[in-house]
């Protein structure tokens, strides 16, 4: 949205309005335009290991290493993510994450793909966002219609990038997935039918906590995080660290809540 | 264009089993040649300059993947050679493990000469399992005979799905982990097996390096069209009279292997490169065969009229949902909403705004999708939406 504070991709305002980050950067903005020559000033000291690239018409640099989406996010472009967490190495999963890179034959998941010199970068042109939609209106078309009674309704990020792109009733159908509510854990509580298979989960509970309690069974609509072999999240090795259901985009993974606790946050709102 | 046996030179004359019978028809020439008279960069400029593209289905320029590995930093490196033959309606490398393995370890030594590896995988299919003894037999005459040097070969068995002919599910696999793609970069040349550079190759692309190296690359140049060269062996099936494995120089048109060879009558529409291949009907059966064109890993499946549009699709897109490893969002939810989409059509209660939405989520599954297997899962819907459009238009409900 923001390049070298110079400019706003109209585009990209428009599609982010409602969300509290993208909120941020445009009250930020101002302050931007002041802190850029400090930080070109900082990148002339690493003038070796600097790339240069133009995203979104505009040139930005990051430095050798650094994928699309960090670059982007450092200079206030806001793509959309599900699997990706900053501090976990990128699974590139839910493709939501897309941008289109001149040369390349698909479109290319920024999470994942490092920065090159000379690179050509759209972020959010209408190829781009006409995907993302489909992406996500693909996993609604598999969610089940739980919202209103959902735990984690206000906080959900599926639900929160969907009300962005501005996508009303999945036009796909698909199966809906029911697997019995998983409860057994008094840490923690696991309906695996709302889970999108972001794997966040899988990739937290190993990387940071050095467990391996989740791991991903069968295979292509069928897949499922499972614990063990497709068991109840053992009670001895689940030590309450909060790790995945924090991360956990959706409503899949939830904090048992005790009696007289309130909701993590007040309700959403919900554009148009 | 011809009939041209390269690939196939020894397949059904020498005894599979008898190194002997293969040293007489020329064997190990050519890696006698590489190691005696050239160097690896020689290997890789002769690989280059023959034009030689990956025979698995993507055509990627085989003497650029070698170069790249060969470059690529660091001690360690492999040789995978990919005969986890699971697209729907390929027989060929069956055909060719069966008759002449040798060959396949020779270019295998070769391409280990070339890196300087040490190890060499072939990945055989689960379903292959009784070609192992057979292999293990090839590779012990072959370690016997002193030719693979430093070189050791294994076998490692996969174990039935689909996707792990993937180069990166595959790898995945062999390291023991679920077999999935991986995002690229980096690719297999840079950070493969193990995270080490390795060369992963088809077993026809593989048996073609021996012959290039014996009698040069200006010789295997001339076959073939401009931007694909050489020959290709083709898996023919369906309804023909005479299928089998037939191998054409490139550029032939699909007429002569269809007709000419396999004797098809009545045709309506051939799959070619198998469940994720392009469907091509009858009024343009004098396309080409190249990689331009048409031709993915060589499958051809013939149709002819009793056979139903809508049907096949939907049972390849149901086969194609059945294989998904579920990585990736698109994959993983477009084939099941296509396979949901398609047996509604096939049930004759499509919707006319199918039609469009088939066609949007063709799209974005190309383009977005992480391995070959979503990037290509569409193509059969793809194409019959562009040829038969009356097919599905006759089952939208209320017609």
């Amino acid at each position: 949205m923001v390049a070298n504070g110079k400019e706003i991709d109209p585009v990209g305002r428009q599609i982010c309005s409602p969300m509290p980050a993208c909120r941020i950067n445009l009250l930020v903005l101002p302050f931007q335009v002041i802190a850029v020559p400090i930080k070109q000033s900082m990148a002339r000291k690493e003038i070796e290991n600097e790339i240069t690239l133009t995203m979104n018409g505009s040139p930005v640099s990051g430095r050798a290493g650094m994928t699309i989406l960090e670059v982007a996010r450092e200079n206030g472009i806001d793509i959309p993510t599900l699997c990706h967490v900053s501090r976990l190495p990128p699974s590139g999963v839910c493709r939501l994450c897309v941008v289109e890179v001149a040369g390349s034959r698909t479109l290319v998941g920024a999470c994942h793909t490092p920065i090159t010199e000379g690179m050509m970068v759209a972020t959010h042109s209408p190829k781009i966002l006409a995907a993302r939609k489909i992406l996500v209106e693909l996993l609604m078309a598999s969610h089940p219609d739980s919202c209103l009674i959902c735990d984690k309704a206000n906080i959900c990020e599926l639900r929160n990038i969907a009300a962005d792109l501005e996508i009303g009733l999945p036009r796909f159908r698909a199966r809906k997935h029911y697997y019995p509510l998983e409860y057994e854990n008094p840490n923690i509580i696991r309906d695996m039918s709302k889970c999108i298979l972001c794997r966040r989960c899988v990739v937290a509970c190993q990387d940071l906590k050095g467990e391996r309690l989740f791991s991903v069974a069968y295979r292509g609509f069928e897949s499922k995080v499972v614990s063990g072999c497709d068991q109840p999240v053992d009670k001895e090795a689940c030590q309450d660290c909060d790790e995945c259901i924090t991360l956990c985009p959706s409503g899949a993974l939830r904090r048992p809540r005790r009696p007289g606790e309130e909701r993590a946050k007040k309700a959403l709102f919900i554009k148009g | 264009m011809p009939q041209e046996n390269i690939v196939l030179k020894n397949c059904g004359v020498i005894d599979p089993r008898q190194i002997a019978t293969f040293l007489e028809r020329d064997g190990f020439q050519a890696l006698e040649k590489v190691r005696r008279e050239m160097t690896p960069e020689a290997v890789t400029d002769e690989i280059k300059a023959s034009g030689l593209r990956g025979r698995g289905g993507a055509g990627f320029p085989c003497g650029l993947k070698w170069e790249g590995t060969r470059k690529a930093p660091g001690g360690e490196k492999y040789v995978i050679c990919n005969a986890d033959e699971g697209e729907v309606g390929t027989f060929k490398d069956r055909y060719i493990l069966e008759r002449d393995p040798f060959t396949l370890i020779e270019g295998m030594a070769i391409a280990g000469y070339t890196l300087g590896a040490k190890t060499g995988f072939i990945y055989l299919r689960a379903e292959y399992h009784h070609l192992f003894d057979l292999l293990e037999n090839a590779i012990r005459q072959i370690e016997e005979f002193g030719f693979l040097a430093n070189f050791t070969i294994e076998i490692r068995e996969g174990a039935g799905a689909y996707i792990c002919g993937e180069e990166s599910a595959l790898m995945d696999a062999m390291e023991g982990k679920r077999g999935e793609a991986r995002y690229r970069p980096p690719f297999p040349t840079t950070a493969g097996l193990w995270g080490k550079p390795t060369i992963i190759n088809n077993v026809e692309t593989l048996m073609n390096i021996p012959r290039i190296i014996r009698n040069g690359a200006g010789w295997f140049n001339q076959m073939g069209t401009e931007r694909s060269k050489g020959t290709k062996v083709f898996s023919v099936s369906g309804d023909v009279p005479k299928p089998g494995v037939y191998e054409l120089v490139l550029g032939s048109s699909l007429r002569e292997l269809v007709e000419g060879l396999a004797l098809a009558k009545n045709t309506k529409m051939i799959q070619i490169g198998g469940a994720t291949g392009r469907i091509v009907p009858y009024e343009q059966i004098d396309t080409p065969l190249t990689f331009e064109s048409v031709l993915g890993a060589g499958a051809v499946i013939v149709f002819d009229q009793s056979r139903d549009v809508i049907d096949i699709v939907h049972r390849t897109m149901e086969f194609l949902a059945e294989e998904s490893c579920g990585k990736c969002t698109p994959c993983r939810q477009g084939t099941e909403v296509m396979v949901e989409t398609l047996a509604r059509f096939h049930r004759g209660e499509g919707l006319k705004k199918d039609l469009k939405d088939l066609a949007d989520l063709s799209e974005v599954m190309t383009l977005t999708s992480l391995c070959g297997l979503g990037q290509a899962a569409s193509n059969a819907v793809t194409d019959s939406l562009q040829h038969f459009k009356d097919a599905y238009e006759s089952r939208v409900a209320g017609n």
